[in-house]
This record gives C-alpha cells, structure tokens and sequence, in this order.
C-alpha cells in the first residue's frame, strides 16, 4: 500500500489542479488542439495543389502525362495562357506548381535520353513544397514505368527549383516534435508554479512543520504532475494517432518507458526551477528559458547535425532531443530496440541527473 | 527541567550566517498557559516559533518542547505541536473536508481517528457549514477558525499561533480568543504572537521581544509594574501643548516616559514627589488625571525607548 502522506499529495494536486477550468483546459485541451493545428495542415494541402503544365500541343507525351497528374487527385488544372510567365504564376499564388516540358516535346526528348522537365514548386509553405515534390516524383516515375517498362533508360528527369524556402520539413516528422514539447510544457510549468505557489501562499510552512522526511515531501510535491504527464503523454499520442492517423509502428512499452524517464527529467527540472524563483511570474518565466533553447536544440525544427559544434555539443545535454529521437522512432520508424536502448540510456541518466539536482536543490530550500 | 514547563529554553541563540536572529533566549512555557510573544517586525518572534515547532535547529542553547530536544533535527518536536503560520495555511481552491483530509494525510492520521477529530474540533469551534464549501468563500475569521482545527487535527498538546488574527475584522478576533481560552481550558498549552494590544493583555504571560532579545517577561500587571514602578498622568492641554513646555518637561528629574498618545500626553516617572514637582507649572487650562499605564505604554518604553 502505498504512503498515506503520498496518496494525500496526489489526491490534493489532482484535485487542486483539475478542479479549474482553465487549467484543465491548459492540461487536456491545449495538447489536443495544437496537435489538431498541426494535423489538418498535415491533411487538407495535399490535395487541390494547383499544377500548370507548359507543353507543346502536338507533344503527346506530356498530354498523357499532364492527364495522369490531374488523374491522380492530388493536382487540378489552372487557367492559364500559354504565353504567361511561369514564375509569374507562382508568384502570384495562381499555381503552387509548374511542369515544363523541354522546347521540342517530351515525346522527343524521351527518344534522345535527355528528356529534362523543369518542376517548379512554391515552398513558402515548406509542408506543402515537400509534398507536392514527392507527389510528383511518383507519377512521373509511375508514369515512366507504364510508358516504357519495368527497367526504364531514364528517358526523362526533373530539374526541380524549389522556390522560396529550400530547407523542407513535413509535418508528419514534426508531429512527434509536437508531443514532445507539449509535455515538456506542461510538465515544468504546472511544477514549477505549483511549488513556488505554496511558498508565495505560505502553505508550504504547514507541509514542512509536519513530521515528514525530505524526501516524502518532494515525492509528495513532484509524483502527481509526473502522473499527470503521463496521461498527457498518453492523451497527445491517442490524439495523433487518432485524428491524424500518425502512426505508432513501435511497442507501446517503449512508449511508457521514453515516457516516464522524459517526465520524470522535466518534473525535476520544473522543481530546480521553482528553488530559485520566488514568484509564479518567475517560475513561468523560468520554465520558458529553459523551453525555448531545449525546443529549438531538440532537432523539432532544425536538425541538430547541421548546428556547429559547440552548440552540437549543449544539444547533447537537452533531454527533449532523446525523447524526440524516442518518439520518432517508435512512432515513425517502428521502435528500432538499438536506437531505444542507446536514447534510453542517455534519457535515463539525465532523469537521474535532473532528479539528483532536483533533491539537493530542493533540500537546500528547505533548509 | 521544570515539571510544569511545556517546553523551556535556555541561553538559545539562532544565526543565519552573520546576521543572529534569536540571540541568547531563556523562558519556559508553563502547561496550560497562553503565552505571548510581542515585538515588532523582525524582533526574532517568528524565528523563536519556527524553532519551537522543530522547523529550525537553534545554533547554541538547548530547548525541550514536551520533552523533547533536537536529536532527530526536530522531527519528533513536529510530531507533538501544531502550528498554525503567519500566512495562508489552508488552500483556498479545495473544499473544507479536502483541506481537512489533506493536513490528515500529511500526519499520516488513521481516517476514522482523523474524522473523529473533525467532529470534535467542529464543536469545539462552531463550525456547522458543509464540508464540501469552497475554503475561499469562507469569512476570514471563520477560515483561521478552520486552520487552527487543520493545526490540531493530531491532537497535539502545545499549539503554536504565529500572528493567527492578522487581517481578521475585530468581532471575530474576540471569537478567535474565546476559542484560544476554550483550548486552554482542555489542558493544551497555546503560545501565540500578535501586534495587537488587546490581544497581548489577554494573555497569561508576555515574553517582549526586541532585535532577537528577550527584554521583558512577565503577566501583562507585572510587565506594567516593572515598566512603571511610579505613577503615570495624563496630560490634556485642551490643544496643543504651550510652546517650550513639553521640551522642558523633558528635562525635568524623574520623568521616565513622556509619550503623545492623540491629543493627549502621557507622563511617567519614578515617584510621587517627582511628578508633582515636575508638573507643578502646568499651565491654567491644562488638566492631568492619574491613570494606569496600558501595554501600550509599557511596550512603547521597553521596546521602541530603547531604540531612540
């Protein structure tokens, strides 16, 4: 059975914490909206992509090709005149893509080998550049194996420009980085927030002036928002799965374990925080110094390899970077155990480090 | 130690790095008494309370409270009082009975022995609304009412009240002190500090703090006699006091406290001769009349005299 001290904690954090509207809504609602924001811009661009095809009319080639690229569902015609600027039509939004067959038809081309098309892509929305990329790159290569068998002689190739932002992310490899900053939010700041309330309250004299070990009142303190970070954890990957069809090819064991070492380093955080805040304010502002450079460190956004070494070398010490790898992998890539078990590991002793630093520091302000 | 002491102290010093908060304290606290620290802010009251209640490990000195010394850092101490802090120590956003149940969890309480206990602190202080009401739509004075049920949920013998009536409307400070006197009268032994006079002079002994010292202790008579052993007056000058006189008076021999208190004065000195002779050229229109110093006055000499 466990600690009645413990489960007197747990029954009051929980109570306290989702008897408030707003704070429920913060818990459960935030999580599963920002998740939806994400999933919809996921699912909606994919289809209706604006395709304008520059050909000759007599080039047959390109005709069969333009047909299947309007067959597919994906790409719909647009209006436009022959002697129009092609990027023109993209600048002005009236197109997101652009084929253009070679001068003397693809048809041609394709007999010559050298049948090179220019596919131009708007990628101001990088989501959509990558898709629209990718899409292409598939009826074309269908379309190739269709028109000239099995082992094609690479009759014709892209010449892609992707226009505007050349770095491309999908949403579907961000979904995972969207978890993991969710509960990395919530996690540090309902912690934080709820120590250094009890110390601007003034309750937190009566938890100490009971009879109780140091260690009984941090459990006390932190077991709750690491319960309550599991089943955001749990919530948010339901939420992906379910509304946006994000997959989890990985154990859902590996899910749990990824899960608790990661809430456990960022309770732990949020309580070394709340050691040196005095305030709410400071404790908010706090967990968000510590959110910003660890979300933009982790990999979400940019790939930690093309960041230079020094930085390189501090992304290694953020806890978000392994449980984004975790999430990645097991959702994404289907759990590969070596990739677990080397993040695992490296989440592990930070969970271990983050909760040493957590006790000393919480012990000195109890002293 | 002293049988009938509830808790004793003896030479007991606290020091946060260079800066001694309690410097050199001895008192006993009899059983059954309520006794009152008074002193301004930052006079050591709160740090004196802290120790007491197991919280701090005093730097020098040695402090029994129910028998009990420092051994285990003051854990067993915390075990036997209860104390109720200066500030909020009930959560305004849980109910009656989710506050109640939480100090019983934190003293690991059996349920049915921590229900018990509702019932009879409940009766004791009048407390007849739900359990399920909301901690913040209770009125002030009921709330401390409440915290010091949540303080004595363990039944403990001495009770600690650090400032329990600060910001509460006067009729129900009266209401809180006849509840102090209902525990007392069960034998438990309460020590509260307070900034209110009237609160003080209801107290069965006052210790007088001043920048860590104890510089006074004694019932609120004895502190009086000893404060003033000659007569007091009361000066009313109908106005304001004739130009020169008061600074005169100030100089004149045996004068042992001269204070504005209002529109009026109040006079304190060594003994009856000297007062006559020192008041003799009053001023026509002026009136005096003997009264008995109040705490008031007693605290304004021991404490704020000396800083002067």
């Amino acid at each position: 059975m466990i600690n009645p001290t413990l489960r007197a904690f747990i029954k009051k954090e929980l109570r306290q914490t989702l008897r408030d509207v707003r704070m429920r809504v913060l818990l459960f609602g935030a999580p599963v909206i920002q998740m939806t924001v994400f999933g919809l811009a996921l699912s909606t661009e994919i289809k209706n992509i604006k395709l304008a095809v520059f050909a000759r009319p007599d080039d047959a080639v390109a005709e069969r090709l333009t047909e299947r690229f309007y067959a597919s569902g994906w790409f719909k015609p647009v209006l436009f005149s022959p002697t129009d600027d092609p990027y023109e039509l993209i600048d002005s939004g009236r197109a997101d893509a652009v084929l253009i067959a070679p001068r003397d038809g693809l048809g041609r081309a394709a007999v010559r080998g050298d049948g090179r098309m220019q596919l131009l892509i708007d990628a101001s929305n990088a989501t959509k550049g990558r898709i629209v990329e990718a899409y292409a790159k598939n009826i074309v290569a269908a379309f190739i194996a269709r028109e000239y068998g099995p082992a094609p002689p690479r009759p014709f190739s892209f010449d892609v420009r992707v226009l505007y932002n050349p770095a491309m992310e999908s949403s579907l490899f961000l979904v995972p980085g969207v978890m993991s900053m969710v509960i990395c939010l919530i996690t540090i700041i309902l912690t934080a927030m709820s120590l250094t309330r009890e110390r601007e309250m003034g309750t937190f004299e009566t938890i100490v002036s009971a009879p109780l070990s140091d260690s009984e009142i941090l459990l006390g303190k932190t077991l709750p928002f690491i319960l309550m970070g599991l089943v955001v954890a749990a919530l948010v990957m339901t939420a992906a799965w379910l509304i946006f069809g994000v997959p989890v090819r990985g154990p859902l064991w590996e899910f749990g374990a990824a899960s608790f070492f990661f809430v456990v380093t960022t309770v732990s955080v949020g309580t070394s925080i709340s050691s040196i805040a005095r305030t709410q304010q400071q404790s908010m502002l706090g967990g968000f110094m510590f959110l910003f450079p660890a979300i933009l460190m982790s990999g979400i956004m940019y790939p930690v390899e093309n960041m230079p070494p020094a930085v390189i070398a501090v992304a290694y010490l953020d806890p978000l970077m392994y449980f984004m790898r975790l999430l990645r992998n097991i959702m994404l890539k289907g759990g590969d155990l070596h990739v677990f078990l080397v993040n695992m590991a490296a989440l592990a002793l930070m969970a271990a480090a983050a909760a040493g630093l957590a006790y000393n520091r919480f012990r000195q302000t109890l002293n | 130690m002293n049988p009938s002491c509830a808790l004793e102290v003896n030479g007991l010093s606290i020091k946060f790095g260079d800066f001694t908060a309690v410097d050199d304290v001895s008192f006993c606290v009899r059983k059954g008494e309520i006794f009152g620290f008074l002193g301004a802010n930052g006079a050591g009251k709160t740090t004196t309370i802290r120790m007491l209640c197991g919280l701090l490990v005093p730097t020098s000195g040695t402090a029994t409270v129910g028998g009990l010394g420092f051994g285990d850092g003051g854990k067993g101490i915390k075990r036997i009082v209860g104390y109720m802090s200066q500030k909020f120590t009930l959560y305004n956003d849980l109910t009656v009975g989710e506050n109640l149940d939480f100090a019983a969890g934190l003293r690991k309480l059996d349920p049915a022995y921590a229900k018990k206990r509702r019932k009879e602190l409940f009766a004791l202080t009048g407390f007849d609304r739900p359990l399920s009401t909301m901690v913040r739509a209770l009125p002030g004075g009921i709330k401390q009412e409440l915290a010091l049920s949540a303080a004595m949920l363990h039944d403990p013998e001495i009770i600690f009240l650090d400032e329990p009536t600060s910001g509460v409307a006067p009729a129900a400070r009266a209401r809180f002190w006849d509840l102090i006197r209902k525990v007392t009268a069960l034998g438990k032994t309460v020590i509260v500090t307070t900034h209110y006079m009237d609160e003080a002079e209801q107290c069965g002994r006052i210790a007088l703090m001043r920048t860590g010292r104890l510089i006074a202790l004694g019932s609120p008579e004895e502190l009086k006699a000893s404060a003033f052993p000659g007569p007091m007056a009361e000066l009313d000058f109908n106005g304001p006091p004739p130009e020169g006189f008061i600074s005169g008076l100030r100089k004149a021999r045996g004068l042992l406290e001269l204070s504005p208190h209002g529109m009026r004065w109040h006079a304190a000195f060594s003994g009856g001769t000297e007062m006559d002779s020192a008041l003799a050229g009053l001023p026509a229109g002026a009136s005096r009349a003997l009264i008995k110093p109040s705490l008031e006055d007693v605290f304004i000499r021991l404490v704020e005299g000396k800083e002067r």
